[in-house]
């Protein structure tokens, strides 16, 4: 971790609730990500850890408590408002063009235009844009295919490489921003998985927030920080990852071990 | 894979028309079998082509490879080549639209009943008919974006604006458009008028779809919309710009087709629309969106017209020019298929190569 002195999280969620009619799918969950760091948010099936990924992507509004980017209170009323704010999810389904290459898909939704009157007419600089695609790649030490590789014609962890450099990108601009990664190595090989995970690390290492929602507790082990870990929609621990025992950690997602914050269940 | 990476920028620098399409890359960078079926996949339909002119050439000898000949086929590839525009670019983009039989009959006669009835000037006139193509357009794709099949929607409009066309002319065609010949038989240089307008449209709607900010983003809304949304666009005006792309070309076809014929006929003929589609489906333009390329429809209408053409220089009933067509069409589809198959199988095969490449 590069940015251990900055103190301000990147994300902050505090108190937050969440309720589908009578159902409490979150309830009073504290949790945060600082810049650099990389928090993997464990759980079993059920246990709200891709409803809360949803609070923070913006497409769930929680029904209390606040969210703070980077110090500053926000308000999400959708996933572009999380997006606008610098925080970026990459899904399960990749939803890459697979038709396309490498270079568009990276480059959709900010191409870089020719100069003079054709850029006017909207005619878009090819190559500068493959020559930004690539150097971005290189950045983070990810360039596995040439860019006009069309991405279906790519292997599994190529094509998730992709899609994680496509929102990568959209978040290391000015602000370090927030990526949220929902089980970004399932359906991967080892070697693909081990891509992926090289990945996360550097991301980190240039200074993004990253939160991983996975089942895969070796996943965590390579690459996270700390391990927040949810149990039937509350937050049973927050450890980091290096010195704590892996069967307690299967303990608290099954919910065989008690939660470290008994005191404040309601 | 042996190929260095920064070899792959020089991929581009298409010269010529036909290479113009880079919408699907060539696998100048993949491993030597795939590129050959990536290859085979994007350029086999001029291939195709030019086997089917060398046929026609020795067993229609001397007739068939004239000049004059070849202003014949691109005359009457023609009105199918239009109609192909507007299904595969409303196809690329991920909409088909079946109403163009009915916006063409509308929009031309509109123009007819405004030139004729009204005395308004034709050239105040067909960009009338033009801009009702857009609109209809727009409300085609407004419709769809509510969430209702773009197949009903435009089945709907299609028999609305056949509806309208008839009510406009009372139920008759409208004759003595003779001021619309400039773009109907009216030869320039020896070449037919409508062969222009087809080179025009498609050369625009090539450098639109490969070279252009809206285009590339046209097509990946048709490949996967979800991506383009999550990219921050909006990409509902992106499926409308398909619906109105359609209608232009309708109504575009629609004037030719009256300009041709010098009268206005309000009765819709949905068959062009299945030549169109004909030509779009041997051009392998995926149904499913976001990928062909009009350099390729456009030898796809032609291939129709050649074959129809050789076989009426040889004397061999027309009929059979359809069943070749369709045999031709349901054999591209297992190429297709096939090549999918070998190149998904080849790059299986190397897939964990290239992840070790230039891995920092």
């Amino acid at each position: 971790m590069t940015s251990t002195d900055v103190t301000t999280p990147a994300l902050d969620l505090s108190h937050i609730d969440l309720h589908y009619g009578y159902v409490r799918a979150l309830a009073d969950i504290d949790f945060h990500v600082m810049p650099g760091e990389v928090v993997g948010l464990l759980g079993d099936n059920g246990a709200g850890k891709s409803t809360l990924l949803k609070v923070m992507s913006g497409a769930h509004r929680p029904s209390e408590g606040t969210i703070r980017v980077h110090g500053k209170e926000v308000s999400f009323h959708s996933p572009s408002d999380a997006s606008e704010a610098g925080i970026q999810m990459v899904y399960q389904d990749l939803a890459l063009v697979d038709a396309q290459d490498i270079s568009t898909n990276l480059n959709i939704g900010r191409e870089i235009l020719r100069k003079g009157p054709l850029g006017w007419l909207g005619f878009v600089d090819t190559k500068a844009m493959r020559k930004r695609a690539e150097s971005e790649l290189d950045r983070l030490g990810v360039r596995t295919a040439p860019m006009t590789r069309p991405t279906e014609m790519l292997s599994g962890g190529q094509r998730q490489v992709v899609a994680v450099a496509r929102s990568a990108i959209r978040v290391s601009g000015d602000a370090n921003g927030v990526l949220l990664l929902d089980e970004p190595t399932a359906a991967l090989g080892y070697e693909q998985t081990k891509l992926v995970e090289g990945l996360i690390r550097r991301m980190a290492d240039q200074g993004i927030a990253i939160v991983i929602v996975t089942h895969n507790l070796p996943l965590c082990h390579e690459v996270a920080d700390r391990v927040v870990i949810l149990n039937r929609g509350r937050k049973v621990a927050d450890v980091p990852m290096r010195g704590t025992d892996p069967d307690h950690i299967v303990g608290w997602i099954t919910g065989a071990r008690p939660s470290m914050f008994e005191d404040r269940a309601s | 894979m042996s190929t260095p990476v920064s070899d792959s920028a020089s991929r581009g620098a298409p010269s010529s028309a036909a290479a113009a399409d880079t919408v699907v890359p060539t696998g100048h960078d993949m491993p030597r079998g795939v590129a050959a079926l990536v290859f085979l996949r994007d350029r086999g339909i001029f291939i195709l082509w030019l086997l089917l002119i060398l046929v026609f050439s020795f067993w229609c000898a001397p007739y068939f490879f004239t000049w004059s000949n070849a202003m014949l086929i691109a005359n009457a590839a023609a009105l199918t080549a239009i109609f192909a525009a507007g299904v595969g670019l409303g196809v690329m983009s991920g909409v088909l639209d079946l109403s163009l039989p009915g916006t063409a009959a509308f929009c031309a006669c509109l123009t007819g009943w405004l030139a004729v009835n009204k005395g308004v000037s034709l050239w105040i006139a067909v960009p009338i008919a033009l801009v009702c193509g857009a609109l209809v357009g727009v409300v085609n794709g407004l419709i769809s974006l509510q969430g209702f099949n773009p197949i009903i929607v435009t089945i709907g409009t299609l028999s609305v604006l056949t509806g309208l066309a008839s009510v406009i002319t009372g139920g008759l065609t409208i004759p003595g458009l003779d001021g619309l010949t400039f773009m109907g038989t009216r030869r320039y240089f020896g070449v037919p008028a409508p062969v222009y307008i087809v080179a025009a449209l498609y050369l625009v709607g090539t450098i639109f779809l490969t070279r252009t900010r809206d285009g590339i983003r046209f097509m990946a809304v048709g490949g996967n919309a979800e991506a383009v949304r999550r990219s921050g666009i909006h990409s509902d005006r992106y499926k409308v710009m398909g619906f109105v792309i359609s209608g232009i070309c309708a109504a575009i076809g629609g004037l030719v087709a009256t300009a041709i014929t010098t009268e206005a006929n309000p009765d819709a003929s949905p068959a062009i629309i299945f030549s169109a589609l004909t030509a779009v489906a041997l051009a392998g333009v995926a149904m499913s969106g976001g990928r062909g390329s009009l350099p390729r429809v456009l030898v796809g209408a032609l291939i129709l017209a050649t074959i129809a053409n050789g076989l009426i220089i040889r004397g061999v009933q027309t009929y059979w020019a359809t069943v070749i067509t369709g045999v031709l069409l349901l054999a591209s589809l297992g190429l297709e298929r096939f090549i999918q198959k070998s190149v998904s199988d080849r790059l299986m095969a190397t897939s964990n190569l290239s992840v070790h490449q230039k891995k920092v």
